[in-house]
């Protein structure tokens, strides 16, 4: 019997249509229905609807029959197989949204050409279809007169253009044969050095800035610096345009990798002979004496990196400049070690030191005022924009880095000792697990003779052998026998390797080589010099940092093959902006320069600008719905917030800057109105950055004199409970104790919150608490009900359990701020959060934050220097709130 | 946008008084169960009596409740079979009321028992195990 459609199939689709009919349906429907949106609606019902049987199918002369009963069941199967097919084919869905999440950013233009290559006809046909408006960029007409007025300048520009190059390809017949070769950039002694000049086409975006060299790359995928305010005179990506912060914790820590164009970070090079180096860095803080021992040959040798801060004198006493990190042109043994062979010239060496370029300026005067001094006297350039670096972290990253970097010398003979070990270094998952500062440097080829890129091959993990082969390498780490290439600290073969072929000839050159074979190296090829140096986070376990040095133009074709490396786990490596390096170290437990370390004169520049952009965000907001700092109650009659809301205030605490009448800031009864808005002095800091060293030296012995207050140091700050820190967060420590205080007698009225309020907070035995012990009494009472207990005991216990905890009154008593004792006085405020949020690796909130050295000294000591249960306690409190939390801090 | 969220009922029609089939052919009681429905039972005789029947069990509320979104998705008189699309807070007042229907929604309609044999939150699930259940039933009757 042959199916019969019934017409009832539509009447229940049709009969609660959502939309109107348009007005010219019934034109359209003249037509034909293979137009608009009647043809979609025809089209949708069609593939929704499923064919069915009248009762007759399963009769036979209207009489049960097993046979027919049989076929009208297949029917119906088949019926709704067919309709699942059909369903699936009619999804309303658009070409547009079946684009993988990662290439997103095309899916929002109406540019068919930007989804991939298998979609674009169906993209098409949809977009012919439902009459979306495109446009033709090449037809569209300028509507602003200044806009035509562009387009005919430009017009008229590439007239101009056409006929010059004609006129040079007419010219250029005649001297042929005579090569001319690019002047050599030129590199001052003692002098800035000047960002490359940009193409025509691009140098009025770059007059107060300077782009990295992927700056193309990075402006279409993430977010950079505004236009108008550069960040360290660069235009640095910021964030990815994607949602980046679980997959960068994840590629950062569990599988994958993230890289950094940390192109921006300034190279400066010294060279002059060892007694003077010696000298000069002596003076730059590199006063650790290993290092200029026996210990720190390798480091002079070339072999090792040291990072460590710089500072500079001022009136003898060291003021800390930034984290920065130095290493040695690589040289033989012999000459490296023996100054004494005097014969006429003491031979020159190199140094890189490389530092944040918030800092560049800083150092560069200093070095360059040290240099002056030295005899015999030391040269220095200013690499900036000679040497560009990529950073890359995360379990994939040594794979990575495998994957894109091939030695020039390919065969097994003549490859570099160094290359050979870098190649040998598949199967590390962590940088980290290199010596410690281990540096490698060797020459590869240009990475677009390899491009793309192809996974490496891996050695079986559960091959015992390769494992154990590889960490006999980790350790005994052969390199160290051997002289990594100086090739990088060499001007003329950085240049000869910027000199890189033509993208065209390349192809040219990949079309004629085999399929899956490589085209081979030419004399044109120069070698690239690069250095690998490793970095070690200071938590054990965490990932380490790869730091690839190379010419700066020869970043760019690096790049493209890092981004599009095929990972093993998956994917490809993450770029980062800085907020990712910024997450990064927060989540490793590291504070990064600037931002954390307010005390330095780079920091404190980014800290008054970032005063500058809270501010301007706060008074943006209508006055409803913004923080009022004046009339935040902290209890006990303690009005408003302490100092500015929007700043991390320390000139408040230090009593400078404010106003007259309210020099003395102690008495908290009353707050003082808002500090005027003052101009952030940078010729002298409010606060001096103290290390880190000296602060533990501090805590652990009680005899060593209180530095002076204006001294700082950043601290790590873990919430003990709930509760996250922001940026701004105040930092107390903890209160003194009832009978402390009543023997000083310093204020006669009661103290806000009493010391033991605030140590009940604590979690009993942070060990003991995430794991109860099964067999104690506690979890024994808490525990569940064993099954088999019988009814009236289960009852008691229930009743029993109930009873044990009562519940929580309701409302909230919102006199004791929800049991939360109040916060201490401004006494015993002690410094501020520079970062915080919630910890993806630690799973609580985390801050970092830089606090007075004298007060927390104060109070470490005032408590008796337990360093266990509460002497290292302190209290946060985010700008604006009056909830205070208990945190434990530690020396970062 | 909120998306609508709906339940698919898939609902067998079962007949379970066996006639007294004299002069006809024995057939295996499970076709006989499973018989075709008459063919008047039409999507909106369903709807008419289905509706009808929350009005009088669930009064005013039900058949509110109901009204929006009761719609037939499927409905196949020969294998007695259909799938219902109901709001997901309410479907379980089109259960009952189809629990609690005793014949065929039609004029002199048979004694019927309509059972729901799955719940899902997709047609596409409903779909797939009204095909389960029909080779099933093949299966037994051969």
């Amino acid at each position: 019997m042959p199916p019969k459609k019934n017409p009832a199939d539509f009447a229940g689709s049709s009969g609660n249509k959502k939309r109107k009919e348009p007005p010219q349906s019934s034109s359209s429907n003249q037509k034909g229905p293979d137009k608009g949106r009647d043809f979609k609606r025809v089209k949708v019902n069609d593939a929704r609807s499923i064919l069915k049987q009248t009762s007759d199918a399963a009769l036979k002369n209207g009489d049960l029959d097993v046979q027919s009963f049989l076929k009208s069941r297949e029917f119906e199967i088949k019926a709704l197989q067919n309709g699942i097919k059909k369903s699936k084919g009619g999804r309303t869905s658009r070409a547009f949204q079946q684009v993988p999440r990662d290439m997103r950013r095309r899916t929002a233009s109406h540019n068919v050409k930007r989804v991939p290559k298998r979609l674009q006809k169906r993209a098409a046909k949809e977009m012919k279809d439902d009459k979306t408006p495109t446009v033709d960029p090449s037809k569209r007409k300028p509507r602003t007169s200044r806009g035509r007025l562009r387009a005919e300048t430009a017009k008229r520009l590439g007239m101009l253009a056409a006929k010059k190059k004609a006129m040079k390809g007419k010219s250029g017949d005649k001297v042929a044969g005579i090569e001319t070769r690019p002047a050599r950039p030129k590199i001052r002694k003692n002098k800035l050095n000047e960002p490359p000049k940009p193409k025509s086409k691009f140098r009025k975006r770059q007059i107060h800035k300077t782009w990295l060299p992927t700056h193309m790359w990075h402006a279409k995928r993430a977010r950079m610096t505004e236009p108008k305010n550069p960040l360290w005179r660069f235009s640095i990506p910021l964030t990815s345009t994607e949602k980046s912060y679980r997959p960068t914790h994840r590629a950062g820590g569990a599988r994958g990798a993230v890289a950094w164009d940390m192109s921006y970070m300034s190279t400066i090079q010294l060279e002059g002979p060892t007694t003077s180096l010696e000298k000069l860095l002596k003076a730059m803080g590199v006063t650790e004496k290993w290092l200029w021992e026996e210990k720190g040959t390798k480091w002079r040798h070339g072999k090792r990196t040291w990072s460590g801060w710089l500072s500079r004198n001022i009136t003898d006493k060291p003021v800390l400049i930034g984290p920065s990190s130095i290493f040695w042109c690589p040289t033989d043994q012999q000459t490296g070690d023996e100054p004494a062979n005097k014969t006429k010239k003491p031979p020159s060496f190199r140094v890189f030191v490389r530092i944040h370029p918030s800092a560049f300026l800083e150092t560069w005067a200093e070095i360059f005022r040290l240099s002056k001094l030295q005899r015999p006297t030391i040269h220095i350039e200013d690499l900036r924009f000679e040497i560009g670096s990529i950073d890359i972290t995360g379990p994939g990253s040594t794979e990575t880095l495998l994957g894109i970097l091939h030695p020039y010398n390919q065969s097994e003979d003549n490859m570099e000792p160094h290359a050979k070990t870098f190649r040998s270094l598949a199967g590390v998952t962590n940088p980290g697990s290199l010596p410690l500062n281990s540096l490698l440097a060797f020459s590869i080829m240009d990475p677009r003779l390899r491009y793309p890129p192809r996974p490496v091959k891996m050695p079986n993990t559960s091959d015992e052998e390769a494992n154990f082969a590889l960490f006999d390498m980790l350790s005994a780490w052969p390199v160290d026998s051997s002289t990594g290439s100086p090739a990088l600290f060499d001007r003329d073969t950085r240049f000869k390797a910027t000199r890189l072929p033509a993208q065209k000839s390349l192809n040219r050159r990949k079309a004629l080589s085999q399929p899956g074979d490589y085209p081979s190296i030419q004399a044109t090829d120069f070698p690239i010099p690069i250095m690998l140096l490793t970095s070690r986070p200071a938590a054990p376990s965490a990932q380490g940092t790869w730091t690839l040095l190379a010419p700066w133009k020869c970043i760019l074709p690096i790049w493209y093959g890092l981004v599009h490396y095929p990972l093993l786990s998956g994917g490809n490596p993450r770029f980062g902006g800085l907020q990712e390096l910024r997450q990064i170290h927060f989540e490793q437990g590291v504070p990064w320069f600037p931002v954390d370390f307010p005390g330095t004169k780079s920091g404190f520049i980014w800290e008054t600008e970032e005063r500058v952009k809270r501010k301007k965000e706060w008074e943006k907001r209508p006055k409803g719905k913004r923080v009022e700092w004046d009339s935040l109650d902290l209890g006990e009659g303690r009005k408003g917030e302490i100092g500015q809301g929007w700043a991390c205030d320390f000139e408040r605490v230090l009593g400078v800057m404010s106003l007259p009448d309210s020099g003395k800031s102690v008495d908290t009864s009353q707050d003082t109105p808002k500090t005027p808005e003052s101009p952030p002095k940078e010729a002298q800091l409010p606060i001096e950055h103290v290390h880190k060293d000296f602060f533990s030296s501090l805590l652990s012995s009680p005899k060593l004199e209180l530095p002076s207050p204006s001294a700082v140091a950043t601290v790590r700050i873990i919430l003990t409970s709930r509760g996250i820190a922001s940026p701004c967060a105040r930092i107390y420590r903890l209160p003194l104790s009832k009978s402390s205080q009543d023997s000083s007698m310093t204020r006669s009225n009661a103290q806000a919150t009493t010391r033991e309020q605030w140590l009940s907070l604590l979690p009993s035995t942070s060990n003991s608490k995430p794991l109860p012990n099964p067999n104690s009494k506690a979890a024994k009472n808490l525990g569940r009900i064993p099954l088999n207990t019988p009814l009236p005991q289960r009852v008691r216990l229930l009743a029993q359990s109930l009873l044990q905890q009562p519940p929580l009154p309701y409302p909230a008593n919102k006199e004791e701020g929800d049991g939360n004792p109040l916060v201490p006085d401004e006494e015993d405020l002690i410094g501020f959060v520079t970062t915080g949020e919630f910890n993806l690796a630690e799973g609580k909130g985390v801050a970092v934050g830089t606090v007075f050295l004298s007060k927390i000294i104060e109070g470490f000591r005032r408590d008796g220097m337990k360093g266990g249960k509460d002497g290292r306690l302190c209290i946060v409190r985010n700008a604006g709130e009056k909830i205070g939390r208990l945190a434990r801090w530690e020396v970062v | 946008m909120v998306r609508l969220k709906n339940r698919y009922l898939l609902v067998n029609i079962l007949y379970p008084e066996l006639e007294d089939r004299k002069g006809k052919t024995k057939v295996p009681d499970i076709v006989e169960f499973n018989q075709p429905t008459t063919d008047a039972f039409t999507a909106g005789a369903l709807l008419k009596g289905l509706k009808a029947e929350i009005a009088d069990v669930f009064g005013d509320y039900g058949s509110g409740a109901i009204s929006e979104s009761l719609n037939v998705k499927y409905l196949s008189p020969a294998t007695s079979t259909f799938i219902l699309r109901v709001s997901r807070a309410y479907y379980k007042l089109a259960w009952a009321a189809l629990s609690l229907m005793t014949s065929v929604p039609v004029k002199d309609g048979k004694n019927c028992v309509f059972r729901v044999v799955r719940v899902s939150g997709t047609i596409r699930k409903a779909e797939e195990e009204a095909i389960r259940r029909a080779r099933e039933l093949i299966l037994k009757a051969r």
